[in-house]
């Protein structure tokens, strides 16, 4: 469904991602995973075409459904944000605007990619958030940003992302910014999500358990480049490789090695 | 580990209430009883909002708490006033989350590191830059840094910056306030080893805050688990597996490492953690717990001893 090939992006002339390999199928779930600054969000920016100022693609393609997402217009764009490709951000606290009610920016949202009255969208908006399973979607909407827990505006952002659908959902860093029992909340219904509308994801993450627990496979990168690259079982069990060997070693596990 | 080892600080009935809007009030600790050990390491997990920071900022009196008392040596830490405050100020010191923000952006490594020892002058201007050379080397950086500034320095470099100013005054206890949770995992396990070495070669006592399960077992003597302002369990490090209060089973749960079987499904519990402002009478974990029964909603558990260094509050055990 997705093919990245031979993926060069820069920003100016410097070159942060290269040689970016991979495809994805209908219903997979991928992880890029890697330190702070070896180029992850770079990559699902790209995909997007969200790359901020002066970073482009300079060498590859990106192939989503077998059209090249490189040469699209802003409206193609428009056409595909938010309905074929949507993302979910790391805090999407941020993302909302703070000063109006989530339901206006929701319904501003379903405003924009389809014709329909405000009154019929705010309901499509509750029916959505009721179905990620949020109680008092009423309520919600009436709330600003900044009333709701960090795992509950996580939850707004992807009932907002799911809204239609999407073949591809692009996530970063979804749960680094919360605490562990709200992050298995979101996790479990990120999953379900794959297996209700089999929406195929893209995850970046600098948790290697949350990575080996969700995908089907696993991009090591480092430096800009892919260090490694196999299905979940290669990577955890067969790799050679030293990098994720030792990334792997580094996560603590319950049981497993002490230091004192 | 009770009897084996000396106790360097304990806290009795530490209770902080904030004022809230309305005439309520925000109760950020409730009755918080813990022991610190001599070069042991006591890790305090819970989600954010539970109290965990505010109780580690009482010990080293950033802020003091509305009832109880904190022993450091027999001294009550909450009644100290001037000199004799200050002075205690060097026994415990403290190492933040981001080790960007704790430093004074325009002062050189060497100043940083140095500033508490010129403070309470145990050494010369003049001895700066050797002193300086020797805390880098103590954690395993270059001597050559004490010419930099904090931003020529990666994350994991300076929260080694910040550790070497902690230990510079030789304290007997460290607060670390989730010191690796914004590094990398490569990283924080080296930080966690260095961390573990200082503490066996100099015997300091660490109180360390996560809401990492996972890492905390890996390097805590013992493990207090807080849930809305009370501690709910505390337990050996080593047996983090034999936890019984539901809370620290639901958090046992939702920990994720490369090592688990990927077919178990996620039994997070489902609910959000309630307001501070409004915790229920009896049990604090009652309306997210799925053994709660009728004496849970109307009396409040106390934490009794149920194995060895093992205590639990739950009507259950």
């Amino acid at each position: 469904m997705l093919e990245l090939n031979n993926l060069t992006i820069a920003y100016k002339d410097r070159p942060v991602v290269q040689g970016f390999q991979m495809e994805l199928k209908q219903g997979e779930i991928a992880s890029l995973v890697g330190e702070s600054g070896s180029g992850k969000t770079t990559v699902i920016r790209a995909i997007l075409g969200l790359l901020p100022g002066g970073g482009r693609v300079t060498e590859g393609e990106i192939l989503f459904e077998g059209k090249s997402l490189l040469k699209n217009t802003d409206k193609e764009w428009n056409k595909l944000r938010g309905t074929d490709i949507s993302m979910i951000f790391q805090d999407s606290g941020a993302m909302l605007n703070p000063i109006r009610k989530i339901g206006d920016g929701f319904t501003e949202y379903i405003r924009i990619h389809e014709k329909i009255s405000r009154q019929d969208a705010w309901k499509k908006g509750v029916a959505m958030l009721e179905r990620m399973r949020l109680s008092g979607a009423e309520n919600i909407m009436e709330s600003y940003p900044f009333q709701l827990s960090g795992g509950m505006r996580q939850r707004v952002g992807i009932a907002m992302a799911m809204t239609y659908e999407p073949k591809l959902l692009l996530a970063d860093e979804p749960t680094s910014a919360l605490d562990m029992t709200t992050q298995a909340q979101i996790i479990r219904q990120m999953m379900e999500l794959r297996d209700t509308y089999g929406t195929s994801i893209i995850m970046v993450t600098h948790n290697l358990g949350v990575a080996a627990y969700m995908s089907d496979q696993i991009v090591v990168m480092k430096d800009g480049r892919i260090e490694d690259h196999g299905s979940r079982e290669h990577i955890l069990n067969e790799s050679s490789c030293a990098y994720t060997k030792m990334l792997l070693d580094a996560v603590p596990s319950v049981g497993g090695e002490r230091y004192v | 580990m009770s009897e084996n080892y000396e106790v360097i600080l304990e806290t009795k009935h530490v209770t902080k209430r904030f004022p809230a809007s309305g005439g309520r009030e925000l109760t950020a600790c409730s009755d918080v009883n813990l022991k610190f050990y001599k070069g042991k390491t006591l890790g305090l997990i819970g989600e954010s909002g539970c109290g965990k920071t505010t109780f580690m900022r009482f010990l080293v009196r950033l802020d003091t708490p509305t009832e109880g008392e904190i022993l450091f040596k027999g001294k009550d830490l909450t009644k100290l006033k001037g000199k004799e405050l200050r002075q205690t100020r060097q026994y415990i010191q403290m190492v933040f989350q981001d080790p960007g923000g704790s430093f004074n952006p325009k002062m050189k490594i060497r100043d940083i590191i140095c500033e508490p020892l010129l403070n309470f002058g145990r050494i010369k201007p003049s001895e700066k830059d050797a002193v300086a050379r020797k805390y880098l080397e103590a954690v395993e950086l270059p001597g050559d840094f004490a010419g930099r500034y904090p931003h020529n320095m990666s994350g994991g470099q300076r929260q080694r910056i910040a550790i070497a100013r902690a230990i510079a005054l030789e304290p007997e206890l460290i607060v670390m306030d989730e010191a690796t949770c914004a590094l990398d995992v490569s990283v924080q396990k080296t930080i966690i080893e260095l961390v573990c070495r200082l503490q066996k070669e100099k015997n300091i006592a660490i109180g360390f805050i996560a809401h990492d399960l996972g890492l905390i077992q890996s390097f805590a003597h013992q493990i207090a688990v807080m849930y809305l302002g009370h501690i709910v369990e505390v337990l050996p490090g080593a047996d983090v597996d034999k936890a019984k209060h539901p809370y620290t089973r639901a958090l046992l749960e939702a920990v994720f490492d490369t090592k688990m079987d990927f077919s178990k499904k996620i039994e997070s519990i489902d609910s959000e953690i309630p307001s501070a402002l409004d915790i229920p009478p009896g049990c604090p974990f009652q309306n997210r717990c799925s053994y709660c029964t009728e004496r849970c909603t109307k009396e409040k558990p106390v934490l009794k001893t149920i194995g060895e260094d093992h205590e639990v509050a739950c009507h259950l055990f």
